[in-house]
């Protein structure tokens, strides 16, 4: 079975900038990864390329087929994307918000179906946001938002589902909540997850593979315990940490300590 | 004795002959800059065309007035072309001079004499005053005595006949009517009319078609630049109820007489007055015979 | 969860149409001068001073009205989803800055000239607008080059674009103002400020024809404009080509504006305030609001017509003066209610 994305020999430049450089890995279906490397290390580009918004000369397929294949509709029904922050200007309310996933399915002359109604309701019941369905979004707090859109990317019905660094404005209740509801829709759903992280405890604690990446390539590629070791977080972040690993656990843990 | 009372005699005789007002007018302006048309207009109308030393863009009328120096145009004259020009009299017109203009050119320590135009009785005035500033206010009255009989030459004639309910058009696209409070407006009542927006607020106003439907003008006159002057009819071809457009009283006078409060205003009134009252010019009639306007009906 | 749906399409534009056709009907009853409405239905065709006040003077520039307030409607519903702005309006683009430049320049060159259509069948028109719809086209075409970027046009240099283009314009129209007589002054009022005022039943026509084929057209965009308001990105993502679909409501709403201008001269702040309006009242889906945007802009320039023939009888004020005149204090309340909005960064 082809795994659920492959990337190989990726490269990407804006401009004379090289923001990626030969980056190579796969992710099987039904895979949770997390990316982590500080900024510019090329994390939300990688995520760009992967939904298809830019869109390099080759070294990308999804589901076994070359990225640049797929018509747009058709790659968002395959893979949905949660942003960090949305910028929108205008008042929606969460329910068309999160019926605008369903937009890839049904045709661009028709009102929504009931199918399309079902998808919706059931993506909001399983963010929790289906109280504040009829609510503007504007009105809502950060992780209520976040759930809308996370509410959005599963109405798209997709196999893959992108994050950018979900967790950035949310508070740590917030955080918590968005990590389990992506590790049971992993479980429950076989959901394949990547997502862009900046907290490396959460990122340990809720990924079974972790990306580092540094200046636009892989630097290490593996279970937390081989990524997030002292001496390359030192490396990459330029921090000096403490690693603290919690034996006999069906999980490593990790729990990560800053050093003055 | 009798030489020195010789010699103070001829002192005198010379002092006085120095001291007395020349010919032309002791301190009469030499140099006069126009602001207007309609001034320079009366300027060479009163005979004093060869003084002006400035004029605007506009100024056209005489010949002679496009051959003098420009100092910009009618709503916005150059300060400097006006001071190169070394006046000692600047004429202008109270409603179209920009004030802030004015107070310029008046701190720049020239003479600037501001006439209004808004009335027909101000149009005479003005050339009489014109006149008295130039230092010839014989001149200036007699002109504005012969227009003034002009005038009433033209009321006379026209008074057999009943008013006719008139439209005085400046522009087609869009239709700029003269409107109340216009000297336009008391040329055309002079002339036997009844302008049909004589009641409105503004000098020009932009007139919407209903009204003019409505209030069924029996001569309509477009006069201005912006008139089309190949094909008056045409504008107004649907609208056949209205009397001037179904009795073909439909005319264009592209002259600009009555659109400058000049001295032409007398022959320019007279030529309305032909075109709202023809039967009154008929040949043969003459004002003074009692004149009945033959064939006068509403 | 309360969605958009076939109900609710027909209750609001059925509501909003019936309210269309009164606000035509009405207009065309009511002005500045007393119609006696029998008369007139009597015998139409007649030389009948009531038939032709009210078929003749006033039903062809209210039935322009009713186009050209839905027209600019749209187009600043499709402009505020493009420029991700809400407080985009037609105007920014510069094409009505160009037409009316265009339009200008026509009046002062050749303000006589005519254009036989149908080789003199259907009558002649002037060059001036066409003149105008030339100078949109220029317009059109020198924005969009600026504003082009690797086959995009990011909203934030077609912005920019626009209200440069746009001062520029407006400092050419301003040294022609000085330079031009006073006849020629008014006529440059009218693109300036607007006016409706037409007998032409063909020109109607030709607008109506056109204006409804761009709104159809739009119309059917509607999904996809809802999902540019996301956000560039997230339109991508939910499966727009974005791209394209900018170049092509650009230079829709382009050329629809630039025969609005060219044909009443600059009628502003429909654009505007229209589609917020409309937005609190049916709310944001483009599907709803794109018709009902339509209708309403209709609805409000036909009054506004109506105040502009009544407010200083007998003058006829330019319709643009009414609907600034609405426009400006409901722009300062946008701005107010935008700014409280925000949360504080």
């Amino acid at each position: 079975m082809n795994p659920a994305i492959e990337v190989s020999e990726l490269s990407f430049s804006y401009g004379r900038r090289a923001v990626l450089d030969r980056v190579s890995f796969a992710v099987e279906r039904g895979a949770m990864l997390g990316i982590l490397g500080p900024n510019g290390s090329g994390k939300t580009t990688l995520l760009k390329i992967l939904s298809g918004v830019l869109r390099p000369a080759g070294g990308v397929n999804l589901a076994g087929k070359k990225i640049a294949s797929y018509g747009r509709r058709e790659l968002s029904r395959l893979c949905a994307v949660v942003q960090q922050e949305p910028q929108i200007h205008f008042p929606y309310t969460a329910a068309e918000i999160v019926l605008m996933g369903r937009a890839s399915h049904h045709g661009a002359l028709a009102l929504e179906g009931r199918k399309d109604l079902e998808v919706a309701r059931a993506s909001m019941a399983l963010t929790d946001s289906l109280a504040f369905a009829d609510r503007y979004l504007h009105e809502l707090s950060g992780g209520e938002k976040q759930r809308v859109l996370i509410a959005r990317a599963l109405a798209q019905e997709p196999q893959i589902l992108l994050l950018d660094e979900p967790s950035a404005f949310l508070d740590l209740k917030h955080q918590l909540q968005v990590f389990e509801l992506l590790r049971r829709l992993n479980r429950e759903r076989g959901l394949t997850i990547v997502a862009a992280l900046h907290d490396l405890n959460l990122a340990a604690f809720f990924f079974p593979r972790l990306v580092l990446l540094r200046e636009g390539t892989i630097y290490r590629d593996g279970a937390p315990i081989q990524v997030l070791t002292e001496q390359t977080i030192e490396e990459v972040y330029g921090i000096r940490v403490r690693v603290d690993l919690t034996p006999a656990n069906r999980e490593a843990q990790l729990s990560i300590r800053f050093l003055p | 004795m009798k030489i020195i009372a010789g010699w103070s005699w001829l002192l005198a005789a010379i002092v006085s002959i120095a001291a007395a007002p020349s010919a032309r007018g002791a301190g009469a302006p030499q140099r006069i800059v126009s602001l207007a048309p309609s001034v320079t207009e009366t300027i060479f109308a009163l005979g004093f065309g060869d003084r002006l030393v400035g004029v605007t863009t506009y100024c056209d009328y005489p010949a002679a007035a496009r051959r003098l120096p420009k100092i910009g145009s009618f709503t916005s004259p150059s300060l400097e072309a006006i001071l190169a020009r070394r006046p000692d009299l600047v004429i202008g017109v109270s409603s179209a001079t920009d004030p802030a203009a004015a107070r310029e050119i008046e701190r720049l320590g020239l003479k600037l004499r501001l006439i209004s135009l808004a009335a027909v009785g101000d149009i005479l005035r003005s050339i009489v005053n014109i006149a008295q500033l130039l230092g010839a206010p014989q001149t200036g009255t007699t002109l504005a005595a012969n227009i003034q009989a002009q005038i009433e030459r033209v009321k006379r004639r026209v008074a057999p006949a009943p008013r006719r309910a008139t439209l005085l058009a400046v522009g087609l696209r869009p239709l700029v009517a003269v409107g109340g409070k216009n000297y336009l407006d008391e040329l055309i009542t002079l002339a036997g009319g009844k302008n049909i927006a004589a009641d409105a607020a503004q000098p020009w106003l932009n007139l919407p078609d209903e009204l003019i439907v409505a209030r069924a003008p029996q001569v309509i006159i477009e006069a201005g630049w912006g008139s089309d002057r190949g094909a008056p009819a045409r504008h107004w071809r649907d609208l056949q109820s209205i009397p001037a457009v179904r009795e073909r009283r439909v005319y264009v006078y592209p002259s600009d007489k009555i659109l400058r409060p000049g001295p032409r205003i007398g022959e320019g009134l007279e030529e309305i007055a032909r075109l709202i009252h023809p039967e009154c010019f008929a040949p043969g009639a003459r004002a003074d015979q009692g004149n009945r306007c033959e064939g006068s009906r509403s | 969860m309360k969605v958009l749906d076939r109900r609710k399409m027909l209750l609001v534009n059925g509501a909003l149409l019936a309210l269309l056709l009164l606000s035509v009907i009405a207009s065309a009853i009511f002005g500045p001068v007393r119609l006696d409405l029998a008369e007139a239905l009597r015998s139409p065709f007649s030389a009948d001073p009531n038939a032709e006040i009210f078929f003749r003077a006033r039903l062809p520039r209210v039935l322009l009205g009713a186009a050209i307030g839905g027209g600019m409607a749209v187009c600043g519903v499709v402009l505020q989803a493009l420029l991700g702005n809400p407080l985009a309006c037609p105007q920014m683009l510069g094409v009505s800055g160009g037409a009316s430049l265009g339009g200008i320049l026509g009046l002062i060159f050749f303000p006589h000239w005519l254009l036989p259509v149908a080789g003199g069948l259907l009558g002649e028109i002037s060059w001036t607008p066409l003149a105008a719809f030339l100078g949109a086209l220029i317009s059109m075409m020198l924005v969009y080059r600026f504003s082009l970027f690797h086959g995009r046009l990011h909203p934030y240099h077609l912005l920019l674009s626009g209200v440069i283009f746009n001062s520029f314009i407006a400092a050419l129209i301003m040294f022609l103002n000085s330079i031009v007589d006073f006849y020629q002054a008014q006529g440059l009022l009218f693109w300036l400020m607007g006016s409706l005022s037409t007998r032409a039943y063909l020109t109607v026509a030709f607008i109506w024809a056109y204006i409804v084929c761009g709104f159809l057209w739009l119309w059917a965009k509607g999904v996809s404009l809802n999902l540019i308001t996301m956000g560039e990105e997230a339109a991508l993502q939910l499966g727009v080509e974005t791209g394209a679909l900018q170049r092509q409501v650009f230079v829709a709403s382009s050329l629809m504006i630039g025969a609005m201008v060219s044909v009443s001269g600059m009628i502003g702040f429909i654009g505007l305030m229209i589609p917020h309006v409309m937005r609190l009242i049916v709310g944001s889906d483009h599907r709803l609001l794109l018709p009902a945007s339509f209708l309403a802009g209709g609805i409000f320039l036909c009054w506004a017509d109506t105040l502009a023939r009544v407010v200083l009888a007998p003058a006829e004020l330019p319709v643009g003066i009414i609907t600034a005149f609405f426009g400006g204090p409901f722009f300062l309340y946008l701005l107010y209610r935008e700014g409280r909005r925000k949360p504080a960064l």
